[in-house]
């Protein structure tokens, strides 16, 4: 290339990248959301991503016809990935200050949104006549949104954790479908059967891994009646009998009877792409993560059931619950707030609409008749609307999550810190999972030491 | 900005010196973006990360708690097995990852054939986005059961197999082969080209008098490369100890029993996972020492004869 | 040719030909099994269904290749997006890196202002310093940059800006022009030459292969990079390919994830064979200079 040549090559190259850059610039504006027209804008994350085709269509749907209802308010879809909070990005956006309006938390995030001070306390904005059902929430998840008496997320999903089992997987292992295992005892058998019957698959699965190890430790210490942290929250409580139990019975299905499967440390998307490939017999999960092995990971619904949760001598003495909803950012002004909650009233607390279309959702791919999202109040109008409408349209036989729905075991709630404590339980779990010389002993008093560490640090 | 600076011509200052002033206004303006990036991306952040971690923000509101974070950070029981882990990572990886490049470069620097074809192969994984390849690792090579790759080769060959990733004693090799795999290119190429630069009269003279293949290697080729040798060293050492993408993405994480924690990822844990950017910033300074300390050991012995 | 370890008589003789033969067909085999195997293992197995990836022992070739796989990675992760962010990111980076780093070493190298040397002491000091140990600081700087109190997260800038603070390039150019002899300079300051305009017509011109080495250095870095963009680009519309393709991995199935691996792996390995001679000599040359 000649001299001039090359500087005019230069030259094209600078003015191009000053171009493009002064562009992806002015497409970040941070103006308060409502423009001349007298338009509301807001934005709202945890849209579906493209791999769950329908529920994205429902998703840009339901924005469709709210916009049409209400035609001042701008709603601005943002999908932030398959989980809508993993927590190291949640932790960047909520320090970066870069989340949605509306943002999406998990029930555990309550205290690390208010820690960043990104979260609008919403008291004065919540109430009948913003949100119709209101009163029909069940003011045990209100209560989680709360600090201080003032409330700071709304709601909209809960669950609770039952023994996810493939009912095609047990017949071949010659088990009863319509009688699972109700003790961990009885789980045992059942997987040394199934693994048994076909050598690739895992009788039983469990993580240990991305901090759902953690979370499935805690279910599984709450089935046994143990407790991750003291009454008070400020020690550890699972290096106790009960943590030792949960731990030696994982030891014994992983070692002694080798019906667990050789791939380990998984995560979340790692057991259910194994389940929906066939290859899991059992796992505890929320009667949601089949609308997940379905919609997702490509599995048939037909296979699975969902049981109660286990226990050590009978059921579960308790099960993990948990639950979603959506924060408001702060500095929002009044008119965002307003349509924000008008968004979420129409799309995720509304029997008929949004997430409770279930006359749409019948045709669709996505299994309707589960026992979830368990948002309403027992005995409350919206509760019984939704209930009555589930029935009516479900697509999936209603007798698979019959056991789940008629035996509610007592709902047990995140430790505070949840994540961070999920993160360190992991390797306990890891621990028992992948080394067949692990000490649950020692497992439990290195994950106790550096829990109770964290909490001395958070206080 | 890269335009000259007008200058104000001052009364009682002659112009040899206004014109002095003149050539350091233009120095400093083609200084100045450079030197706007250190100040604001390094220079500043480094007064900041020390001064963060004595502090403490919890609710917007900051505090001054002396040693606490520091405290803290070590009594973590993970703070002692991410150092072992991120020493045994760098030692391993400078057996493997170094010598392994060192001695393909003397191997294809001998060849006539092929030359470019095996130098292309040797580079070509260094290209893939470093997700890809431990993708390819974790789904495929070191999958435990029988039905992964390693695995299958190693029952072909009658050989025990493993269980990799999920075996605690296998975690750091594991790591330190697919790392290795991912970016030994570069560093061959540059072994190459120093090789090429080693006068054949040396060898000649050391044939002459008597010296083997081996004898020549020591002799010869390692004394000529030394400098860059020492370099590279230093180089791979100081980026093999902020060891992360591999456990993240091979590991998820921490590994089992926090067989793969490093260093690095305690920092990203700290900071990101426990909501704990202090303690994370003072977890960077521990880091910050360590490495300096190594710096100045190794330069005082790499200059030293 | 000039003579290596062996000489070309011994490998030309009887017992050391065959050894070279022997020793160079192994190689051969040997590294094209190493760096080619895994990656036909990556194309192929992407292609397989979840069952055969799971089957014992491996299938060599998938038996009822699924190309659905491959389609689905390109559509769900929408990676012509991530491929495009990557790729402007990177041009953003040589950019600035060109513009400010090499204004930066020629006021060093030939202007020499007051505290030059200070200045080149306070970069070159920051080498020392791994990124890992500033991530944090560095971090909270670019959600507030001081004085101006200006979020950069989501924005490239987040990566062109951090990027131009590179004590190893300010050096390499600057050996590169301290090497560019005076008289030449001297000579353009009497035809009246301005400083901008000597360093524009004769000091850059001069100066490619060192340009182009930079400019390899700064795509590299910004496509190896990953805990930085992963921290300063939260957002799903603005991460690069590898933090995309992490991100999604967990709520993926296995094989599209790897599918997506591939596709994000194509555009850097063709470019390079295009021109890996350009590449490999660029690098070779410009790395022993500095």
């Amino acid at each position: 290339m000649s001299v001039p040549q090359y500087r005019k090559v230069a030259a094209l190259a600078l003015v191009a990248g000053l171009g493009l850059s002064l562009t992806a610039c002015s497409t970040k504006s941070d103006d308060d959301g409502s423009d001349a027209a007298g338009k509301v804008t807001i934005t709202v994350d945890c849209q579906p991503v493209a791999a769950q085709k329908e529920l994205l269509d429902n998703w840009n749907a339901d924005v469709a016809e709210f916009q049409k209802q209400n035609p001042d308010i701008v709603i601005k879809s943002i999908s932030v990935g398959q989980q809508c909070n993993n927590p190291p990005d949640f932790t960047a956006r909520l320090a970066g200050g870069t989340t949605t309006d509306v943002f999406y938390g998990y029930m555990t995030d309550l205290q690390q949104v208010l820690d960043s001070g990104q979260a609008m306390d919403i008291t004065p904005y919540v109430n009948k006549d913003t949100v119709s059902t209101w009163d029909s929430v069940d003011p045990a998840l209100k209560e989680v949104f709360t600090d201080g008496g003032k409330l700071y997320g709304v709601p909209v999903k809960n669950y609770s954790m039952g023994l996810v089992y493939n009912k095609t997987l047990f017949q071949k292992a010659g088990l009863d479908v319509n009688n699972p295992p109700k003790t961990w005892a009885e789980v045992r058998e059942a997987a040394k059967k199934i693994s048994a019957a076909d050598k690739s698959v895992a009788g039983y699965a469990e993580y240990s891994a991305g901090n759902t190890g953690g979370w499935h430790f805690t279910s599984l210490l709450y089935s046994q009646g143990g407790r991750v942290l003291s009454e008070d929250g400020k020690k550890a409580a699972f290096n106790s009998a009960e943590g030792k139990q949960v731990l030696q019975n994982l030891k014994d299905m992983r070692y002694g009877d080798d019906s667990m499967g050789s791939r380990q440390l998984l995560q979340w998307g790692d057991l259910l792409t194994n389940a929906a490939a066939g290859k899991v017999g059992m796992f505890i999960g929320a009667p949601d993560t089949t609308q997940a092995i379905v919609s997702q990971f490509k599995g048939k619904f037909e296979d699975w059931a969902v049981a109660p949760l286990p226990g050590q001598s009978d059921l579960g003495k308790g099960t993990l619950g948990g639950g979603e909803g959506y924060f408001f950012k702060k500095d929002l002004t009044k008119e965002q707030v307003e349509a924000g909650l008008k968004w979420i009233a129409y799309q995720k607390l509304t029997p008929g609409k949004g997430q409770f279309d279930y006359v749409r959702a019948k045709p669709q791919n996505y299994p309707v008749g589960l026992p979830q999202p368990l948002l309403f109040a027992n005995g409350s109008e919206a509760q019984k609307q939704e209930f009555d409408l589930r029935k009516a349209n479900a697509n999936v036989p209603v007798e698979n999550f019959a056991l789940f729905e008629n035996k509610q075991l007592p709902i047990v709630g995140e430790p505070r810190d949840a994540q961070a404590i999920y993160a360190i339980l992991d390797s306990a779990m890891s621990g028992v999972l992948t080394d067949p010389k692990a000490n649950v002993d020692t497992l439990l008093k290195t994950a106790e030491e550096k829990v109770n560490q964290l909490l001395a640090a958070g206080s | 900005m890269t335009a000259p600076a007008p200058v104000k011509a001052e009364a009682g200052v002659s112009p040899k010196s206004r014109r002095k002033i003149r050539d350091n206004l233009t120095g400093h303006a083609f200084l100045i973006g450079a030197v706007l990036c250190f100040a604001l991306f390094m220079w500043y952040p480094m007064i900041r990360g020390l001064v963060m971690s004595f502090q403490r923000t919890r609710r917007g509101v900051t505090t001054w708690v002396g040693w606490d974070n520091y405290l803290r950070i070590i009594d973590d029981p993970s703070f002692w097995v991410a150092w072992k882990n991120t020493f045994y990572f760098t030692g391993l990886a400078l057996i493997v990852g170094f010598a392994v490049p060192f001695f393909v470069a003397i191997v294809l620097n001998e060849f006539r054939h092929a030359k470019g074809y095996l130098r292309v192969l040797v580079y070509l994984p260094v290209m893939l986005p470093p997700a890809s390849a431990l993708f390819l690792f974790k789904y495929y090579a070191y999958d435990p059961s029988e039905a992964g790759l390693f695995n299958a080769i190693l029952t072909f060959l009658h050989l025990p197999t493993s269980e990799w990733m999920q075996s605690p004693t296998m975690t750091m090799p594991a790591m330190v082969l697919a790392s290795t795999w991912m970016n030994m290119g570069g560093a061959v190429l540059i072994y190459l080209a120093s090789l090429q630069n080693i006068s054949g009269d040396l060898y000649e003279a050391a044939e002459l008098d008597g010296a083997g293949i081996w004898k020549r290697i020591w002799h010869v080729t390692i004394p000529q490369t030394r400098l860059i040798l020492a370099l590279l060293a230093m180089m791979q050492i100081v980026a093999t100890m902020q060891l992360f993408i591999e456990p993240l993405i091979l590991a998820n994480g921490a590994g089992t029993q926090d067989s793969a924690t490093s260093v690095a990822y305690l920092i990203y844990q700290h900071g990101f996972f426990q909501n704990d950017l202090n303690g994370a910033a003072a977890l960077g300074v521990i880091m910050l020492v360590v490495l300096a300390a190594f710096s100045a050991v190794y330069l005082r012995l790499s200059t030293k004869d | 040719m000039t003579r290596t370890l062996i000489s070309h008589a011994q490998l030309r003789r009887g017992r050391g030909r065959v050894i070279y033969w022997t020793l160079l067909t192994v190689v051969v085999v040997g590294f094209t099994l190493v760096f080619l195997g895994p990656l036909y293992w990556m194309v192929t197995g992407a292609l397989k269904s979840g069952q055969e990836i799971a089957q014992t022992p491996p299938t060599l070739f998938p038996q009822d290749p699924q190309p659905q796989n491959y389609v689905d990675a390109w559509t769900q992760l929408d990676l012509a997006k991530l491929l495009f962010n990557t790729f402007y990111y990177a041009a953003g980076a040589v950019l600035f890196q060109l513009v400010f780093d090499t204004a930066a070493a020629y006021a060093l190298s030939k202007l020499r202002p007051a505290f030059g040397n200070v200045i080149l002491g306070a970069m070159l000091a920051t080498l020392m310093i791994p990124a890992m140990v500033l991530i944090v600081p560095q971090y909270q700087t670019v959600i507030d940059l001081p004085v101006l109190n200006l979020s950069l997260i989501d924005s490239p800038f987040a990566i062109w800006l951090p990027m131009v603070a590179n004590a190893f390039n300010i050096f390499l150019l600057k050996r590169f022009f301290d090497s560019i002899p005076e008289e030449i300079m001297a000579a353009a300051f009497v035809d009246g030459a301005t400083p901008l305009r000597t360093l524009w017509s004769i000091i850059l011109p001069m100066s490619r292969p060192i340009l182009g080495v930079v400019s390899i250095f700064a795509v590299t870095a910004v496509w190896k990079d990953f805990l930085w963009p992963l921290l300063v680009m939260p957002h799903p519309e603005t991460r690069t390919i590898s933090v995309g393709i992490y991100a999604f991995a967990a709520g993926t199935p296995q094989n599209v994830v790897v599918a997506a691996s591939v596709i994000a792996a194509l555009p850097t390995v063709v470019i390079f064979l295009i021109f890996q001679r350009n590449i490999m000599s660029g690098l070779t040359a410009g790395s022993l200079k500095g």
